[in-house]
């Protein structure tokens, strides 16, 4: 059995009705990944490749109950489409689509899927693990780790997103 | 996180936190625009340090690094979140010595850590 292909647009929420492309969304309802998987579905393709990233309830014995997401919506949006295109190009794919949830998970949650598809596997496997380390770099989007006693605690790891200005302009 | 940081919302632009001139993308020097109203954006721990979402500050101009002093100055408790984190006008990242003309949105973009 094949991948499930999408014959409307209205079946598919993460492919785009013009030209083919595929559309990277920012979402507040949990993510259908079979559809995100659908979306990348292409003649041209005999690899496909979904990565789901989901919600961890411990990390280093810490308890995690949950997570929230917040983004600049319309940065981040431009920041995934210009990650998508990129990645077509430099890993030749045949289609490629992202989606990250926003607002709060649950455990074991979907919290981002990506799909690409190729016309061979090892491209397609690199090409999802370099858009997971791009978007982890440079998206404008946070998370809210909460804890079981209530508390809770955003995350700002490291330096500037990568591609910002003032990143750039360092030596 | 600790209760919210007090800033007021009205924010004098001028003191001299920079020497430097502000600039347009052009390299043109930018003229002092009038006294306007910048509203700025914070997001995640940001927001949560600063106490609200947006703050409306009177701006007479200057550049990203003048903004940056200031923002600093007046909550010191953003200020190493602060250092750590990009500056976008209208969607699009600034570096320290662009201008922010009167009227601008800006938005704080601290380090991200979605996926």
């Amino acid at each position: 059995m094949g991948i499930p292909r999408s014959k409307t647009d209205d079946f598919n929420l993460y492919r785009r009705r013009d030209g083919g492309d595929h559309e990277s969304l920012l979402v507040r309802e949990p993510i259908d990944t079979q559809r995100v998987l659908a979306a990348v579905a292409d003649d041209a393709a005999g690899a496909n490749v979904l990565f789901v990233g989901t919600a961890r309830g411990i990390t280093d014995g810490v308890l995690t109950s949950g997570l929230e997401y917040e983004a600049h919506e319309s940065m981040a949006a431009d920041n995934l489409i210009k990650l998508r295109a990129e990645a077509v190009s430099r890993f030749s794919l045949a289609a490629c689509a992202v989606v990250h949830r926003l607002g709060k998970i649950a455990v074991g949650e979907a919290s981002i899927a990506i799909a690409v598809s190729g016309p061979h596997r090892h491209a397609a496997w690199r090409a999802a693990e370099w858009l997971m380390e791009q978007i982890k770099k440079e998206t404008p989007i946070w998370k809210c780790e909460y804890r079981p006693d209530g508390g809770r605690e955003w995350s700002h790891p490291g330096d500037m997103p990568v591609g910002c200005a003032a990143e750039e302009h360092e030596p | 996180m600790n209760p919210p940081a007090f800033i007021p919302p009205v924010v004098k632009s001028s003191g001299g936190h920079s020497t430097s001139q502000p600039v347009h993308a052009s390299g043109q020097a930018m003229p002092p625009p009038q006294s306007e109203i910048l509203r700025i954006t914070f997001f995640a721990g940001m927001a949560e340090a600063v106490g609200r979402r947006h703050l409306d500050m009177q701006w007479a101009g200057g550049s990203v690094e003048q903004l940056r002093a200031m923002l600093a100055a007046e909550c010191p408790a953003i200020g190493p979140l602060l250092a750590r984190s990009a500056v976008a006008l209208a969607g699009i990242y600034a570096s320290d010595k662009t201008a922010v003309p009167a009227g601008s949105d800006v938005a704080i973009i601290p380090p991200v850590s979605g996926g």
